[in-house]
């Protein structure tokens, strides 16, 4: 008997895109037209048909629109990144958990982040700036490749007066660029280690690449942070993002469903 | 049912259903194991021993197509899938169902529905397994009764039914006049023993995270991945854009079962691997298998049929590998 499926849960709707920006030599930020519940964390599906599907970061917090920033690393990314304002990408979701920015009120936020990673907080800066009298100081710690790598360059300078901006640069071959808005050589885990004192009150947000998380943890440890005041993201191979496909386990949890955002007291890694 | 009646009955199933069994493999053939199969003949029936093969590739398919697209324009599937009728399986083989049913329909999300669409054209009828081989340890893990009809061998003469389900009940009625009513308690906890001679002393194997049984284990581990494909319970898989022969914008999106013990398995970008090595990957499918669904859903998702044990090239039995590293564990004596 032949059926017809009901694809559903995989199938993914096209959304207009409603503006592009290029952010650095290779990444991206596009707008889209899409209206979804979501929180600060959690990410989508978009598809490059032909290619195949990459989840990404929501990197805004508006019911309005989706902003996704994406870095062209491979197959999928580098076919996303030749769209255009009025193409329509195909996208599902949201997945994942989320900061629970709820529970969270009344501390002061750390916010760490490392290259790509820097999206996602995005979202979060954005969710404070909507509820910011839920929340203390905020101090954002973030560091790239190099300056021209920085992501989000437009909002640094609005981000540094409404909170402090702290930036490292693995590199700062051209010294007098213009194109970020301060910061100097090192790494973010340097900014951690100098800026930070204690643990009082206090929640951090890291996100990056694996080393960084790691050794960021360690030092926010010896500053006397508790596992509970520390969420981190991981980042795994995904394909389904409910938890069916297998491929984003982490010792028994799933990435696309207990994760990608873990309070560190709740996340075992291999 | 009498035994006198069984293959009228089988004959009688297939004018409207697909009748699949297991049957012996053929050494002259491509596949020389045994194997579930839809049969043209109950003469074909081998209900003596475990299929070497599994049973779950007829409802999580080997390839499954998602959607068709072209550009961004989607299209559903069309499956075609006949009416079924599974005879033979045994409770190991029931169990791996339950288990797949629990990620596929039940885990919180919306129902699969390529694999939903598959179950719901599926009676499941068992055959009760009285003596496990030298590798079944099914008895070491709890299995549960799940089945719409289970067959006991009574007797010389008769089979004893058991009705596990509304559907299974519907089908009785519908061939009715191949079953007798009998009484409450006519299959007796006796008729329901399984004898095993193997044993897996422990499904807790929590605290041998760190232990050297794995690297012991992987030594001779070749990451072919017999023992994923061999398994009735898992159930990863990869999703992947397959593009018409010189237009690139038409395609399928299509599901394929992926095995964890290839080190693809968490390959990203930049060629980073996160369970890069072959030990991780090991400790990775028994502790998915032992611990890590338990903790998640309640059960075991191994089923203790021995496939991957009795399929696997270098012959690697993980389950004397964990009772040694679990007593050494205790302080007991090896
Ligand atoms: C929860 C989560 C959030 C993410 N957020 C962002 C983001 O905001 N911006 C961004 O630029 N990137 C993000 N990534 C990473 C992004 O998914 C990968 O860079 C992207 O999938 C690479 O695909 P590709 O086809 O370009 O690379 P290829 O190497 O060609 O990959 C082929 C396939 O592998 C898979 N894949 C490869 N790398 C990854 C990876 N790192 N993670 C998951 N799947 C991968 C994809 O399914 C892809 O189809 C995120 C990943 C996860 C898991
Ligand atoms: S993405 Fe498939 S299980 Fe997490």
């Amino acid at each position: 008997m032949k059926i017809k499926v009901d694809i559903g849960p995989y199938k993914p709707e096209p959304k207009k895109i409603i503006s592009y920006k290029r952010e650095a030599p290779d990444s991206f930020t596009i707008r889209l037209d899409w209206q979804i519940e979501h929180g600060p964390g959690q990410f989508v599906f978009c598809s490059a048909p032909g290619i195949g599907e990459s989840a990404i970061s929501i990197c805004s917090d508006s019911r309005n629109y989706v902003d996704l920033n994406i870095r062209e690393v491979g197959n999928v990314t580098n076919e996303l990144g030749k769209l255009q304002v009025g193409d329509e990408l195909l996208v599902r979701g949201p997945y994942g958990t989320q900061y629970p920015m709820q529970d969270l009120k009344g501390n002061d936020f750390l916010i760490i982040g490392g290259g790509c990673g820097v999206a996602p907080l995005r979202g979060v800066i954005k969710y404070i700036d909507g509820h910011r009298e839920d929340f203390n100081d905020i101090s954002l710690f973030l560091g790239f490749r190099s300056p021209e790598d920085a992501l989000f360059k437009d909002e640094h300078e609005d981000w540094d007066k409404r909170h402090k901006l702290f930036m490292k640069f693995d590199k700062m071959e051209h010294e007098n660029s213009t194109a970020c808005y301060t910061g100097s050589q090192g790494f973010v885990t340097d900014l951690v280690k100098q800026e930070v004192h204690d643990n009082t009150n206090k929640i951090a947000i890291v996100c990056g690449p694996p080393i960084m998380i790691d050794k960021t943890v360690e030092i926010l440890r010896e500053k006397g942070f508790h596992d509970d005041q520390i969420f981190l993201s991981a980042e795994r191979l995904m394909y389904c993002g409910m938890a069916r496909c297998g491929r984003c386990m982490i010792r028994g949890k799933y990435t696309c469903v207990d994760g990608s955002v873990f309070r560190l007291d709740h996340f075992e890694d291999e | 049912m009498q035994k006198g009646v069984f293959d009228d009955f089988v004959r009688e199933v297939m004018q409207s259903r697909e009748f699949v069994a297991p049957v012996k493999g053929d050494q002259t053939k491509e596949v020389q194991e045994s194997f579930f199969t839809d049969i043209k003949d109950p003469s074909q029936i081998e209900i003596g021993q475990l299929t070497y093969f599994p049973i779950k590739y007829y409802f999580f398919a080997k390839k499954e197509v998602l959607f068709s697209f072209h550009k961004n324009r989607i299209e559903e599937p069309e499956i075609d899938i006949p009416e079924r009728v599974f005879f033979g399986l045994r409770l190991c083989d029931l169990n791996s169902i339950k288990h797949q049913d629990t990620v596929f329909l039940n885990n919180g999300f919306r129902a699969d529905p390529y694999y939903q669409a598959r179950r719901e054209h599926s009676l499941l009828i068992g055959m009760h397994c009285k003596k496990g081989d030298d590798h079944c340890f099914c008895q070491s893990i709890g299995l549960k009764d799940f089945y719409d009809l289970m067959f006991f061998d009574k007797d010389e003469h008769t089979y004893g039914i058991d009705v596990g389900s509304e559907k299974g009940k519907a089908f009785v009625d519908e061939f009715r006049r191949f079953f007798e009513e009998k009484e409450e308690g006519y299959i007796t906890p006796e008729d329901k023993v399984t004898i095993n001679t193997f044993k897996l002393d422990t499904t807790n194997i929590k605290n041998l995270w760190d232990n050297e049984v794995w690297s012991s284990l992987s030594e001779k581990c070749t990451a072919c991945a017999a023992c994923n494909n061999l398994c009735p319970n898992c159930h990863c898989f990869t999703v992947e854009d397959e593009v018409e022969v010189g237009d690139v914008t038409k395609g399928q999106r299509v599901r394929k079962p992926a095995a964890c013990l290839v080190k693809g398995f968490t390959r990203v970008a930049g060629d980073h691997v996160f369970r890069d090595d072959l030990v991780g990957r090991f400790r990775h499918r028994i502790f998915h298998q032992l611990e890590f669904f338990r903790d998640r859903y309640g059960e075991t998702m191994c089923t203790g049929c021995g496939r991957c044990i009795r399929g696997c090239p270098a012959k690697i039995d993980w389950v004397t590998g964990i009772n040694t590293a679990a007593r050494k564990q205790r302080g007991g004596q090896e």
